[in-house]
């Protein structure tokens, strides 16, 4: 289908502040933010953005990131738009109500920015922060680009509102946050035809009479659970369907998993976030040599998106997955949930998982390409390995 | 595609400067990207603004392990260190009252000598040096022109643009026609 003929303006802009741009043009109604580095540019554009009158917005600045959350949890019950950002240490201090935030099915939307958590102090891109996130019931968004993550936090609304889940959406530190490139942003009146106001089913109103959050007995406890086993099982198609309406309207589409240059491929990398775009570049040197090389690009991470992982797999010999992350003990975060996608998969590829770029060390075009040399002709071992 | 870094120690404008030069290609309608370490970044420590430009959009997001050029703010920093990000081909600028003779000991480098610091002072910028340093660096460079990259230090300077630009302005004649 063709695009509709909406402008768009392009702007050159950090990562972070086309996630600030995407809050603008979807004005939430509350949005309680705490700053930590390397989130704080998005909390300073949101408040620019307002104080000049360009969003009508509540802006709340609590003490902590878990009041912000509770903050977003009450705000979100009374059927408010919400939004929030974090990062690393204020992610991890908000975990406790991101469990309640799922169970009190609150179709709140984060932005986080992925890096290192303490201890040692550093401000690199890594993401075990979101990753060690993955249970308590958020559904989770990995981004590429300043682009892709001004796109991904107005199509995060339609996602969240269609099933009723909080969503978060994640870019790395410093090569996604902190780096400036041309960014087309979208007119205020394409985003409102693809974003209408949002009516919850249910809220909090002194004139209702409801209550949320009650004590109750163990069977009802389980059919909560099972109501988001439920609502996780419609967010793959909600993701879809939010991309390609996206895709109508501005020529860029989304969907749960990306391929790129999968077409008779015998390896296929498969990473999420910004290594994605290193990785594209990877494959197109290896292609114009003749190997039959692709890129499988993780943007759906929970739910995983298991069945089109193996049907996106499926007759290929050999796959690396790149984890950024490390969960000790365990290895590569990713790695451990593509095994278990493709579990009694006949003719699944061999598995490589590779502990690369952990902490923000570099990864190069070239580093991928050896990767990639490295493996073809190995049988994978069950851990994951450190790339050098 | 091509690779540009540019270091100096935090407070001296080096990240600025990547942001403003970054800017003009943008101007002229190029594809950039440019990203610079913060966070550990306090005064006086090292610093680096990374920079590409193309003709198409940019996907790689990794850093740059061999530049095409280099803008270097402080002298002590140009070392093998450095210089390991660099070879042959590299356009180096490095802000500096020595001349351009004093760094051959370092290899077999292109290296220009330009002392942004006179320039600054000549036109009462105390040592705010990063407007001279482009005027410099998009001399050695070719590109952005230098009235883009005029345009872009007046529009964006906070105080005393209009000594900016003109430092921007000397340092490119300067470096294109020395004395």
């Amino acid at each position: 289908m063709e695009a509709k003929n909406y402008p768009s303006n392009r702007l050159l802009l950090s990562g972070n502040h086309a996630v600030a741009w995407g809050v603008k043009l979807v004005c939430p109604d509350v949005a309680p933010v705490y700053p930590i580095t390397p989130q704080t540019p998005i909390l300073e554009k949101i408040t620019e953005f307002q104080s000049q009158g360009e969003l009508d917005m509540e802006l709340l600045t609590p003490e902590s990131e878990h009041s912000a959350m509770a903050a977003c949890i009450s705000a979100s019950a009374t059927g408010a738009r919400v939004f929030t950002a974090t990062s690393s240490q204020g992610l991890l201090l908000m975990h406790e109500l991101l469990h309640y935030a799922c169970g009190a099915r609150a179709p709140i939307v984060m932005f986080n920015v992925n890096r290192t958590p303490a201890s040692p102090w550093g401000f690199w891109p890594d993401q075990l922060d979101s990753l060690a996130q993955r249970d308590t019931g958020w559904i989770q968004l990995y981004s590429e680009t300043p682009q892709e993550s001004l796109d991904t936090v107005i199509q995060a609304y339609r996602i969240a509102e269609a099933v009723g889940l909080p969503t978060m959406i994640s870019h790395d530190a410093f090569y996604v946050s902190h780096s400036m490139e041309p960014v087309e942003v979208p007119s205020q009146d394409l985003v409102r035809e693809f974003l209408p106001r949002f009516e919850p089913r249910y809220r909090l109103d002194t004139e209702l009479g409801q209550s949320f959050g009650a004590p109750i007995d163990q069977a009802t406890w389980n059919r909560s659970r099972r109501d988001i086993a439920a609502a996780m099982a419609l967010v793959a198609d909600a993701v879809t369907a939010a991309g390609e309406a996206w895709g109508e309207l501005t020529s860029r589409a989304y969907g749960p998993l990306e391929q790129y240059r999968m077409e008779e491929a015998e390896v296929v990398i498969v990473t999420m976030g910004s290594m994605s775009g290193t990785a594209r570049e990877a494959v197109d040197a290896m292609r114009e040599r003749g190997e039959a090389v692709g890129l499988l690009k993780v943007r759906l991470f929970r739910p995983l998106p298991a069945e089109a992982l193996r049907q996106a797999l499926a007759g290929v010999s050999c796959a690396l997955v790149l984890d950024r992350n490390y969960s000790p003990g365990m290895g590569g975060i990713l790695h451990q949930e593509i095994k278990s996608a493709l579990f009694a998969m006949s003719g699944a590829p061999r598995l490589h998982g590779l502990l690369a770029g952990i902490g923000g060390v570099n990864v190069s075009a070239e580093k991928i390409q050896q990767l990639v040399d490295d493996c073809r002709e190995v049988e994978p071992s069950v851990e994951a390995q450190w790339v050098e | 595609m091509r690779e540009i870094l540019i270091i100096g120690r935090g407070g001296q404008g080096a990240q600025t400067a990547g942001n403003l030069l970054a800017q003009a290609y943008f101007a002229e309608g190029q594809f950039v990207q440019t990203f610079a370490t913060y966070g550990g970044a306090r005064r006086g420590t090292p610093v680096t603004s990374s920079i590409r430009v193309d003709d198409q959009p940019i996907r790689l997001r990794c850093d740059i392990e061999r530049a095409d050029a280099m803008l270097c703010f402080d002298d002590t920093l140009l070392d093998q260190g450095l210089l390991g990000r660099a070879d042959d081909g590299t356009k180096i600028v490095v802000n500096s009252t020595r001349s351009s003779d004093a760094f051959s000991a370092l290899g077999g480098y292109q290296i220009v000598a330009f002392d942004g610091m006179e320039i600054a002072r000549r036109n009462e910028m105390g040592k705010v040096v990063n407007s001279a340093l482009l005027g410099a660096f998009v001399a050695m460079l070719d590109d952005p022109g230098l009235e883009t990259m005029c345009e872009v230090i007046e529009q964006t300077a906070p105080v005393k643009q209009q000594q900016n630009v003109a430092a921007c302005r000397q340092a490119y004649q300067q470096l294109r026609n020395p004395a």
